[in-house]
């Protein structure tokens, strides 16, 4: 059931070169008659230093491929490591401290502590964790992101778009080795979410982060390097260097004569 | 819209679960203490009612005894004969009854109840009226046999053939049991103690022509207020009492009818807490619930639901609540009185829980109480509801309630606190104990509506001083439990108000208290000398061979008796004040320091004088050396000279208005019969303080209801007395809590619930479960602290206005027991611990990937 999914056939990938990788990674909801498998064996290795897009119809699986790779989710079958570390079979603790310390987070909405300012927003996974957070690199996160002024801002004072560029902000600055974006600019307008997506590219190319972006708009999975096109719990695809009309053109084949608007609102 | 209320009312049980709780507690006290003091009144009526016989003679009632004085009223037993000449009489029985026996076993311990019930001596005449029968063993013949009823007898080990001894006011005498009686109906508590007619005479009254009472019983057809008239004509109608036996029955349950009032005045205080508390609860949920479906709310209102139904809606949903929690109340409520029942059997009392009366008012209080408090306390939260407008429905509206100000609050909260400090000022101020105290009592009120709605403009200010420290001690953790407990101002004032009600009750409960117990200290260290104290425990008189044996004691120096007496005083300006006046001996002044405005001792104590408080003496007219008449018990009278006037604090208290005192001679040839209630003793010079006391307690041994004391001894004895109020108040405290842990569980819980997007971020970006806990633990434990500080510092002025009463009543000293306020500091951290317990456990067990999904 191996999928062709990066650049490098599955196992062959050394493990300085991948970010993350999983093998036969298997998510199954339910049991008997009703299982849902929203993951199907999935092979897949993320690149450290690219901007990868996860693409797909709803219901493809490419929230919980996501979900398992950040240790988010439990597995049914299957592998996953983040860099050399396999993180399946990790317990809870471990999990909760992997994901502090090494892997950054941007979802949809609801990205910030709504008590906490922007700067506290941004510190926060650090100073969970017990670590100060960088200052020269701190100052340079939040110059890039420009939140110089807004430091002392609360999220509900923030526009959406300001808002993400928190989220962003507080991804970038504990420097994971991987950062996960969860539709970051489904919630923005076409100007906010552009300049979003100008800051994850810049974080790539830049300073030389990782990021994984789960998506449905084209638009969007444009900026980066690599799209993988998931449809029914498996990868079924990939894109490189792509555009906006290549992949929307790609989409059409996936989800038959359109009989699912990519992106439906009813994702999860 | 009543389909929609209630499929409402069933997704929400689970979070309506502890208001729930809260209205069952509620109605369980209210309809428990109805229900148990029904039964013990209908337990009574029936007892009395089956005892008492038809007609009863006593002697005319005289002066009221507001201490104690150790006599027993009697009249000529001789009487009998002449009732029983009456027409219409079938039998007439000379009662003789001595209440506050102690008889002691073989191993001089004390055969008495344990829980302060009296221990009664009487003379055995078998009718079908006595409360007991005679079910071993033989009747008493002579004066060395008695009975004693079974239920003593096996709490104290006693068999036919043992010997006890009486110690009777006259003096003690050996008994053997040759009997044991059981209690065919209810049991009071007391014990009984059966013996022949004359030795009850001779050995309890200590006179074999004397009775207490005439016992009649009507021959067949005469009906007893007939047989009443007829020997009250044959007595002459105001020489004697004459009662019915229902009229007889009347007055035994009035006098136990304090007792059990008591009772069901603390229990419906406690019900009042639970009912005060539980408000909060219930308005708490309901906001938090109505805030949480403010899009639902509005999306009603969008397709067209009026305001009215969408008010009516949330009422119905109080009201389904009010019926459940009344229903489950009721229920509690009689498992409740069943408890109390076993509690009363627990300690001596024979109450059937079969006979458990539940009278029509019972339920119909408990679903008044019950649907009332629920609907009062959703009243506010359903016009809120009903103000959400539709747009609520589109917009994308962070939680109702935060943002409105407090402007209302503030005003509301500044006029009635205002007029509350002026009450508690003028409280202060005032010279008279009637008008301090009902200013007191108003102050109180007052501040604490005033606290309640102000509270919410106090979270910030309060909040940010107690957590200030979080950031620094728990990192982010810290402050954003600090900020969580910040974020609604209203959900943590009223969760903490709850809290804060009742630790205000123990504050102030607890200053007075110690002020209480530092003024008698003081006083008891200005004024008392004896280097002894020989008292019963409970204040009781005890017999006068306790004080021959005590002056017998070798090593006994002085020996100054004081002893009350029931008096009746008229004053010159037309006052008759019916009070306890004391008698000592002489030489008081080498046992105590009195100090006098005008006189002294000698004057005071010589024969045909008295002394009173100088106060009272100004405020009635009386000058030094003038008389006034005094009425003794039994009818004398005297015109004693006033030879002194004392200036002491506290002369006035426990029943002793004026302060009055005599020469115990002078109190003997107006009041004989008197029991001595107090020794003051000092050594023999040469005899040191710990061999008198060895000697003494040895001396002391046969009599176990008294004991020897020394001044710190005596402290702690008075210390006590003051302490079981305290404990009342800790019962209620106790409630408080547990309801007000309540309130803190529910509004962690639904917050809980309302932030799980923003735990499973929090989750997500790795905050680990321990953490999480920690944080809402600390959100606990500062709106705890929170409620703890508000009511303390509230219950502290409270307690200092009260001693500014109780300083009228002479108790001048104020003390802040700060150990008990830093304890209840502490403790209310342990309650927002205990509280966030399962709150904290069902977050951290809370699916990060179902948190951070999109709605």
């Amino acid at each position: 059931m191996s999928t062709p999914a990066a650049e490098h056939a599955p196992g062959l990938a050394s493990a300085d070169r991948t970010a993350a990788r999983a093998r036969g990674l298997t998510k199954a909801y339910g049991s008997g008659e009703t299982t849902v498998l929203a993951l199907d064996s999935v092979d897949v290795d993320i690149m450290r230093g690219r901007f990868t897009a996860v693409m797909g119809p709803s219901g493809s699986g490419k929230s919980t491929l996501m979900h398992c790779l950040a240790g988010l989710d439990t597995v049914s079958a299957g592998q996953v490591w983040l860099g050399d570390t396999e993180i399946t079979g990790l317990r809870e603790r471990e999990l909760t401290r992997l994901r502090r310390d090494r892997i950054g987070f941007m979802f949809q909405s609801f990205n910030l502590i709504p008590t906490l300012n922007a700067l506290e927003n941004i510190t926060l996974p650090m100073n969970i964790a017990g670590r100060d957070p960088d200052r020269t690199w701190l100052d340079q996160v939040v110059d890039t992101l420009g939140l110089r002024d807004r430091l002392k801002h609360r999220p509900a004072q923030l526009s959406g778009g300001q808002q993400q560029r928190v989220a962003c902000a507080r991804a970038l600055v504990s420097r994971p080795e991987l950062i996960f974006a969860d539709e970051p600019t489904g919630n923005l307008d076409s100007r906010a979410g552009l300049e979003v997506l100008g800051f994850l590219r810049e974080a790539v190319d830049e300073l030389g982060q990782t990021v994984v972006m789960v998506t449905h708009d084209p638009g969007a999975a444009a900026h980066s390097d690599l799209v993988l096109f998931l449809a029914d719990g498996r990868i079924v695809d990939e894109m490189h260097r792509p555009t906006a009309e290549a992949v929307l053109e790609r989409m059409r084949l996936f989800t038959g004569a359109g009989s699912r608007l990519p992106g439906s609102p009813a994702e999860d | 819209m009543l389909k929609a209320t209630l499929r409402s009312f069933l997704a929400h049980k689970g979070r309506l679960l502890l208001s729930a709780l809260a209205v069952v507690l509620s109605v369980a006290f209210v309809a428990g203490s109805l229900i148990f003091s029904d039964t013990l009144g209908r337990t009574f009526d029936r007892l009395f009612a089956s005892t008492a016989a038809d007609v009863t003679v006593r002697p005319q009632e005289g002066l009221a005894e507001a201490v104690p004085s150790g006599t027993t009223a009697t009249l000529p037993a001789a009487l009998a004969g002449r009732v029983a000449d009456v027409e219409g009489v079938a039998a007439a029985h000379v009662d003789a009854e001595v209440e506050n026996l102690t008889v002691v076993d073989d191993e001089n311990e004390s055969v008495s109840p344990t829980t302060g019930a009296p221990t009664i001596g009487t003379n055995w005449y078998p009718t079908e009226r006595s409360p007991v029968e005679l079910t071993s063993g033989h009747a008493p013949r002579g004066p060395g046999q008695a009975l004693l009823d079974s239920e003593t007898a096996d709490r104290a080990d006693v068999r036919i053939g043992d010997t006890l001894t009486v110690v009777a006011p006259p003096g003690s005498f050996r008994v053997e049991v040759v009997g044991i009686v059981t209690f065919t109906t209810t049991n009071p508590g007391a014990a009984l103690l059966f013996v022949d007619t004359p030795t009850a005479q001779t050995k309890l009254l200590g006179d074999a022509k004397a009775a207490t009472g005439i016992s009649v019983e009507a021959a067949d057809g005469v009906s007893d207020e007939l047989l009443k008239r007829r020997v009250a004509d044959a007595l002459g109608p105001d020489a004697y009492e004459y009662r019915t036996a229902a009229e007889q029955a009347e007055s035994d349950v009035e006098q136990l009818g304090g007792f059990l009032d008591v009772i069901k005045y603390v229990m419906l205080g406690f019900a009042g807490v639970a009912v005060l508390v539980g408000v909060f609860l219930i308005v708490n949920t309901f906001s938090m619930l109505i805030a949480q479906r403010t899009r639902e709310l509005g999306l009603l209102r969008a397709l067209g639901a009026d305001r009215r139904q969408v008010r009516r809606s949330v009422l119905t949903e109080a009201l389904l609540l009010g019926v459940a929690g009344s229903t489950l109340g009721l229920a509690a409520g009689i498992a409740l009185a069943a408890g109390l029942i076993g509690l009363m059997n627990a300690i001596g009392m024979n109450i059937s829980s079969a006979e458990m009366v539940i009278g029509w008012a019972t339920p119909v209080a408990a679903y008044v109480v019950g649907i009332g408090v629920t609907f009062v306390a959703a009243y506010l939260p359903a016009r809120r509801a009903a103000a959400v407008s539709p747009m609520a429905a589109l917009a994308d509206a962070e939680i109702a309630g935060v943002g409105r100000p407090l402007r209302t609050r503030a005003v509301v909260g500044g006029v009635v606190g205002a007029a509350g400090v002026a009450a508690l000022a003028g409280c202060a101020a005032a010279t008279e104990t009637g008008s301090a105290a009902s200013l007191l009592g108003l102050g109180v009120l007052l501040t604490l509506v005033a606290t309640v709605i102000a509270g919410p403009l106090l979270v910030r200010p309060v909040i940010r001083v107690l957590g200030a420290a979080f950031p620094a001690l728990f990192g982010p953790v810290g402050r954003m439990s600090q900020r969580n407990a910040l974020r609604n101002p209203r959900r943590t004032g009223a969760t903490a108000a709850a809290l804060m009600v009742g630790l205000a009750l123990v504050g102030g409960m607890s200053v007075a208290s110690a002020s209480m117990t530092e003024s008698f200290d003081r006083q008891i260290d200005k004024t008392l000398g004896a280097d002894f104290i020989v008292q019963n425990g409970g204040f009781m008189p005890f017999p006068r061979e306790v004080t021959d044996r005590v002056r017998e004691t070798p090593g006994a120096g002085l020996v100054v008796r004081s002893r009350f007496a029931p008096v009746a005083v008229r004053l010159p300006d037309g006052d008759r004040v019916e009070t306890s006046a004391v008698g000592y001996d002489p030489r008081l002044d080498e046992v105590a320091d009195i100090r006098y405005a005008q006189g002294d001792t000698a004057a005071a104590l010589a024969a045909g004088h008295l002394a009173m408080d100088a106060d009272f003496a100004r405020e009635h007219g009386v000058r030094l050396g003038g008389t006034v008449p005094v009425e003794f018990q039994g009818g004398r009278t005297a015109e004693l000279t006033v030879g002194a006037l004392t200036d002491m604090e506290s002369a006035e208290g426990f029943g002793t208005q004026g302060g009055l005192f005599l020469g115990l001679g002078t109190l003997q040839r107006y009041a004989p019969g008197g029991q001595d209630s107090a020794l003051y003793v000092n050594a023999a010079p040469g005899t040191a303080d710990d061999e008198l006391r060895a000697d003494l307690e040895r001396t002391l041994d046969p009599y176990p209801q008294v004991q020897v004391r020394d001044i710190a001894d005596y402290k702690k004895l008075v210390h006590d007395q003051i302490a079981v109020l305290l404990y009342l108040v800790y019962a209620l405290l106790g409630l408080a809590i547990v309801i007000a842990v309540l309130g803190v569980v529910n509004t962690l819980a639904l917050s809980v619930v309302e932030r799980t997007r923003e735990i499973g971020l929090l989750r997500a970006i790795g905050l680990s479960r321990r953490q999480l806990r920690r944080m809402i633990r600390l959100e606990s434990v500062v709106i705890a602290v929170f409620g703890a500080v508000l009511g303390l510092a509230l219950g502290l002025v409270w307690g200092v206005c009260m001693q500014q009463v109780l300083a009228l009543q002479g108790m001048t000293a104020l003390a802040v027991p700060w150990g008990t306020v830093v304890a209840v500091v502490v403790g209310a951290a342990v309650v927002g611990v205990v509280a966030a317990l399962l709150p904290a456990l069902r977050a951290s067990r809370m699916n990060v990937l179902a948190a951070v999904a999109h709605e």
